[in-house]
């Protein structure tokens, strides 16, 4: 059950990375394995990788869905 | 998005000397999806689980879709039953591909243009709404076959080209400075779905934290899916051979695909159902990283009352399961102990999200 995670591509870098913004906080990724990506654009992001490129409004959508599951997590201790 | 953040699992190694003496892990927060779908017709969930789970969205959405069918009774055809596996299949070697390059081959640009490549074929697979297996989809398999030979995957024995990065990385692994100590070994099969869906009905979440088969906790996955299959002896169980049987299935699973993606010669139980009752029923289905269980009870209106799910990690991560033992008792070199945790992590599931520590304890 790994969860991937909204982002917006601030800043291309060299060697197929990127800076991101996922809900505010910036981060570092590689994008190797997505094809032409431009500052901008949406992308799922897991462990540190864009997986693939996603619209705006499904990007909105799924940063609701995160948020309405997270208040509702719990750890088991 | 704390849920997002939490969705690792956190890994404490303590060494005596170079020695594993203990490892530790604490789970990762299960998103809470029996809330979030209690009251809600199926339909509208299975838009939902692409947008949380996209590493194996088509195999959750399967998973759902027939464990609510068999609840409703509903009977799905032949047709419908091979487009269905062909998707698991595609997803599952996208999925084995991005696990190489995540895991293995991260600094090699050629290697990820290539797998660049397999997933723009892979893309075109999945997006297909033709459910039968024509001559476009074989040609579409031709090019990934192509693909794969760039990255000097080309045999269905799961030999890689000598001198190819794959290689390298296999014989990096061989190397490195992990001295396990020999450990039993047991994989979860199809045999075993009857027996985890009971308990994932009577005990629910406390199961699907903690699971275990009569107090064993097997192993699910590439490795353990070729265990199963070939009927090998599990020995030896490092992270080389778990490289070496995730190539070989994405090689194999390719070559079912370029012969027609036949339900007949497809491989035992990527998708099973079990009616348990009226209006409930469950589903297994084999994806990447191992087996997953979807469980459903619907309300005399179809909507869903009762959701339980357990995912393969909770088995290949769990306290007492395959990553412990493949470390405990480990000698690991200090220098090289971190890379060395790292692979053997990366072996079970390349893309799991994790945080690893070392602590220090007295001689053991």
């Amino acid at each position: 059950m790994c969860l991937s995670v909204p982002a917006k591509i601030a800043k291309i870098l060299p060697n197929d990375m990127a800076i991101v913004s996922i809900d505010g906080i910036s981060l570092e990724i590689s994008i190797a394995l997505v094809d032409e990506l431009e500052v901008g654009d949406c992308v799922l992001v897991h462990v540190g990788y864009a997986l693939a490129k996603i619209d705006p409004t499904e990007a909105k959508r799924t940063l609701e869905l995160l948020q309405e599951l997270g208040s509702a997590g719990e750890r088991r201790s | 998005m704390s849920l997002a953040a939490q969705n690792k699992i956190d890994v404490t190694v303590s060494l005596a000397a170079d020695v594993v003496a203990a490892i530790e892990i604490l789970p990762r927060v299960r998103p809470p999806l029996a809330r979030l779908f209690a009251g809600k017709q199926a339909s509208l969930l299975l838009k939902v689980l692409p947008r949380l789970f996209a590493l194996c969205a088509a195999a959750q959405q399967t998973a759902l879709l027939s464990a609510v069918e068999t609840a409703r009774d509903e009977v799905i055809n032949r047709t419908t039953k091979q487009h269905r596996i062909a998707l698991i299949v595609i997803e599952r070697i996208a999925d084995l591909l991005r696990g190489l390059f995540v895991g293995h081959l991260a600094q090699d640009i050629a290697s990820a243009a290539a797998i660049r490549s397999v997933m723009r074929g892979m893309s075109g697979l999945l997006g297909s709404a033709q459910p039968a297996w024509g001559s476009a989809q074989r040609e579409a398999t031709a090019r990934i076959v192509a693909a794969l030979n760039v990255l000097g995957m080309s045999n269905e024995g799961g030999a890689v080209r000598s001198g190819s990065p794959l290689a390298l990385r296999i014989a990096a692994l061989d190397e490195s400075g992990l001295k396990s100590i020999p450990a039993e070994h047991s994989f979860l099969s199809v045999a075993d779905d009857l027996n985890i869906i009971k308990r994932l009905l009577v005990d629910g979440a406390k199961f699907c934290y903690c699971p275990d088969l009569d107090g064993h906790v097997p192993e699910t996955g590439p490795w353990a899916r070729q265990m199963t299959r070939d009927r090998l002896s599990p020995s030896p169980s490092g992270a080389a051979e778990r490289l070496r049987a995730r190539i070989a299935e994405a090689l194999r699973l390719c070559a079912w695909l370029k012969a027609g993606a036949q339900i007949d010669s497809a491989e035992h139980g990527i998708i099973e159902r079990y009616k348990l009752g009226p209006g409930r029923a469950a589903a297994a289905v084999e994806c990447a990283r191992g087996r997953l269980y979807h469980a459903v009870e619907l309300d005399p209106q179809g909507r869903i009352s009762r959701f339980e799910f357990l995912a393969p990690t909770e088995w290949n991560f769990h306290p007492r399961g395959p990553l412990v033992r493949s470390l405990q008792g480990a000698v690991l070199t200090a220098r090289r102990r971190r890379d060395a945790v790292d692979a053997v992590i990366a072996s079970l599931d390349p893309c799991v999200g994790f945080t690893l520590n070392f602590r220090e304890v007295g001689d053991a």
